[in-house]
């Protein structure tokens, strides 16, 4: 790998996950449960947790990458849309940055829209080689 | 050695560090080995240099990674 190098895998957030997040970590919000309040609060129905993205990063991370022997040091994430209910989501990773003397390896990264390539999240992560 | 010093303390979140050429990760608790790849990527971002992982083993101590970025940035 070098800088430069990008990756990508696709992601769609169904009932299924969002239920499978909800039964783990209790958030019920309304903003992510009622449509009447979402559209209310000026959304185009409920939103789908941020934090789901999160999830998602942690599996390309771990099962996307052409390593396996990996950990993560460091990420943030900065959300720019709502993602809604069924949406179909471009993960983008690319290479920015390689410490060889820590065996680290840093990438920014973008959730996109695959319908019309609007950015939802996007952020950076650090892993190490173990 | 201020600057590696600011780049400790913002790292490692302890504004009481106070290197000397000789401090090592045992005088300073918060230096541990996830933050020891912090503080060196830190480094290397910060002087836009890059070590090999046989020169960051082979400093025995703080004076001699600054040793190390001086000697870096005299061959930039």
């Amino acid at each position: 790998m070098k800088p430069g190098d990008s990756f990508e895998n696709e992601f769609v957030i169904t009932q299924e996950v969002q239920n499978g997040f909800i039964s783990l970590f209790r958030d019920e919000n309304p903003l992510h449960m009622d449509h009447r309040f979402a559209r209310e609060k000026g959304f185009e129905g409920v939103v789908m947790h941020g934090n789901i993205l999160g999830g998602f990063l942690s599996y390309f991370i771990g099962e996307c990458l052409p390593v396996k022997n990996i950990i993560i040091h460091s990420q943030e994430i900065k959300y720019v849309k709502p993602v809604y209910l069924d949406e179909v989501l471009l993960l983008k990773a690319e290479i920015k940055n390689i410490y060889e003397s820590v065996n680290a390896i840093e990438f920014n990264f973008a959730f996109q829209k695959k319908i019309n390539a609007i950015v939802v999240a996007k952020g950076k992560f650090q892993i190490g080689i173990i | 050695m201020s600057m590696v010093n600011e780049i400790f303390i913002d790292v490692l979140e302890n504004d009481a560090i106070a290197l000397t050429y000789n401090s090592t990760a045992s005088d300073i608790p918060e230096w541990d080995s996830l933050n020891h790849i912090a503080l060196v990527v830190a480094i290397e971002k910060k002087f836009n240099i890059r070590f090999t992982a046989k020169e960051i083993q082979e400093f025995k101590n703080v004076g001699e990674m600054c040793d190390g970025i001086v000697l870096k940035l005299s061959k930039a």
